[in-house]
């Protein structure tokens, strides 16, 4: 007898298994897609499109600097899984300034057949000003997610876009036990390609925690800062002044093309790293809007 | 390949090459200050990750782009690997170092051979159209004349570890036995490399050693060293 049939006549159809949602699905295929513009009153969200699992329930208005606009992304669902295709498009007008986040971190469940990817371009218009700071990505065993993201800067533009990895749920003792993880983070201007990122690792091959890779560390990321008119010599001391302070292993250098600055750390829990970070977005945001970044609480 | 080309793969993987090789640690000098590196078994594990992670899909992908294209007379080509090796480069002391290293190379090939494509890469690295790092000069100059493009990209890993080796000898106690022990024992791990980065395209350079780029970040500031970077 199946174990959940609620009546005997129903024992038949208990049996029959349900076939995943395939690729391409609805919920499967979710499109997000937000356009800031400035306007009168500040930046303002012109356009936003999302579907399952993706939800906005509109902006909010806490940020620091009086003209910025807030989003954070919401899901209704447990997290990635297996068949996944996810295309994230966030536009920043001339002047506008906007700051996107998630409300928790991202789960790439467990998967047996297939694979996750999202897709993510950013755009930032002329003196318009974006920050992507995203919660962490956290990849349980078994899962293979691919991720790319694209940030393309005007003149006179700038951005801050975080990444955060977390190598399984490490409270239950999971680690490094995802089949295969690719992130690539490119940031272009008018003149083409200025800097590229590129995660790969696939724990079974090729040992994650050997010496320079990651070592001791589990947790990994990144935050691009970026404003190609700034001297990114004096940005890149700044911020590593900021950073070395902290809990985690980070450091500071400027990126290739004058694109601006990358900080990376390193540390054993999410909220280590995350609060290095923190402390180089806020430094960069002092610098560049003249105010703190927000707390960082999403509830 | 011919007596001359094998004479100059000789030359150019020879630590008597004038291109400043002994002033880069790549973050070596750095490891070791923070104990992370503190024997030759620490040193050798550290070299691994270096042709696994940085010269395999990296250096050697723009080497081989470079050393096809000069073959081929492409400038344009040539370039665009440049380019693209420096913008997968996230730490700014190793792009200095391979730039300035790439520089000198540069200025002693156009001294010694007659070649126009390398003539005309000179010209677009002065003119800041290219940066001239020592990977693609190399694959320039090894597809010139007629080094065979694997004997080229193992010439760049023997010297990259020939380079730290040198440094390490001054930073550590290693003996010169150790030293060549090292060199011998990645044979193997230079000849992976060499694989991976066969089939890459230049847009699939993916460098990925977050602990060197953080350790060169805090080498970059350190008050007393010995090496650029």
């Amino acid at each position: 007898m199946a174990a959940d049939a609620p009546h005997p006549a129903f024992e038949g159809y208990a049996t029959e298994a349900v076939p995943q949602a395939a690729v391409g699905s609805p919920g499967k295929d979710g499109v997000l897609e937000l356009t800031f513009e400035r306007t009168a009153d500040g930046t303002a969200l012109v356009h936003d499109y999302a579907t399952v699992p993706f939800h906005i329930s509109g902006t909010l208005a806490h940020d620091p600097h009086p003209s910025a606009d807030t989003v954070f992304i919401q899901s209704p669902t447990g997290g990635i899984a297996q068949g996944d295709r996810h295309d994230v498009s966030i536009a920043v007008g001339d002047e506008a300034i906007a700051h996107v986040s998630t409300q928790s971190s991202t789960k790439v469940q467990t998967m047996t057949c297939n694979y996750a990817a999202a897709d993510t371009t950013l755009s930032v218009g002329a003196g318009g000003h974006l920050e992507y700071v995203p919660e962490p990505t956290i990849l349980h065993a078994d899962s293979r997610y691919f991720q790319e993201l694209t940030v393309d800067l005007a003149p006179g533009a700038t951005a801050v876009v975080s990444d955060v990895v977390v190598p399984g749920r490490l409270a239950r003792g999971e680690r490094f036990e995802f089949e295969r993880y690719i992130s690539r983070v490119r940031g272009t201007g008018p003149d083409g390609l200025l800097f590229e990122d590129a995660t790969h690792l696939t724990p079974a091959d090729s040992d994650p925690t050997a010496p320079g890779v990651l070592g001791e560390f589990t947790v990994y990321g990144t935050t691009f800062v970026l404003a190609p008119d700034r001297d990114e010599t004096e940005l890149s001391d700044a911020l590593h002044a900021v950073v070395t302070d902290g809990e985690a292993r980070a450091g500071a250098t400027a990126l290739p093309n004058g694109a601006g600055v990358a900080v990376r750390a390193l540390g054993d829990r999410a909220e280590t790293v995350q609060a290095t970070l923190h402390g180089a977005w806020d430094h960069a945001r002092q610098e560049l809007l003249d105010v703190p970044a927000p707390s960082g609480r999403k509830y | 390949m011919s007596d001359t080309a094998t004479l100059e793969s000789f030359r150019l993987a020879d630590s008597f090459l004038p291109v400043g090789t002994y002033t880069v640690s790549y973050g070596l000098e750095q490891f070791i200050q923070d104990d992370r590196v503190e024997d030759a078994a620490d040193l050798e594990a550290l070299l691994v990750t270096y042709l696994r992670h940085q010269v395999g899909p990296a250096e050697l992908v723009a080497l081989r782009a470079a050393h096809a294209a000069a073959t081929e007379g492409d400038l344009d080509a040539i370039c665009e690997a440049d380019r693209r090796l420096s913008a997968v480069t996230l730490a700014a002391e190793f792009r200095e170092s391979a730039q300035r290293s790439g520089d000198r190379l540069l200025s002693l090939q156009t001294d010694l051979r007659d070649e126009p494509v390398l003539d005309r890469y000179a010209e677009r690295v002065a003119a800041d159209g290219s940066p001239g790092n020592y990977a693609v000069v190399l694959g320039v100059a090894t597809g010139l004349a007629d080094v065979d493009v694997r004997d080229a990209c193992l010439l760049c890993c023997h010297g990259f570890v020939t380079g730290l080796l040198g440094a390490a000898q001054r930073l550590l106690s290693l003996g010169h036995t150790d030293a060549q022990r090292i060199l011998d024992d990645l044979r193997s791990v230079m000849a992976e490399a060499v694989d991976d980065s066969e089939d890459r395209t230049i847009d699939q350079m993916t460098p990925f050693a977050p602990l060197v780029d953080v350790v060169a970040a805090e080498h970059e500031r350190a008050e007393r060293r010995l090496f650029a970077s």
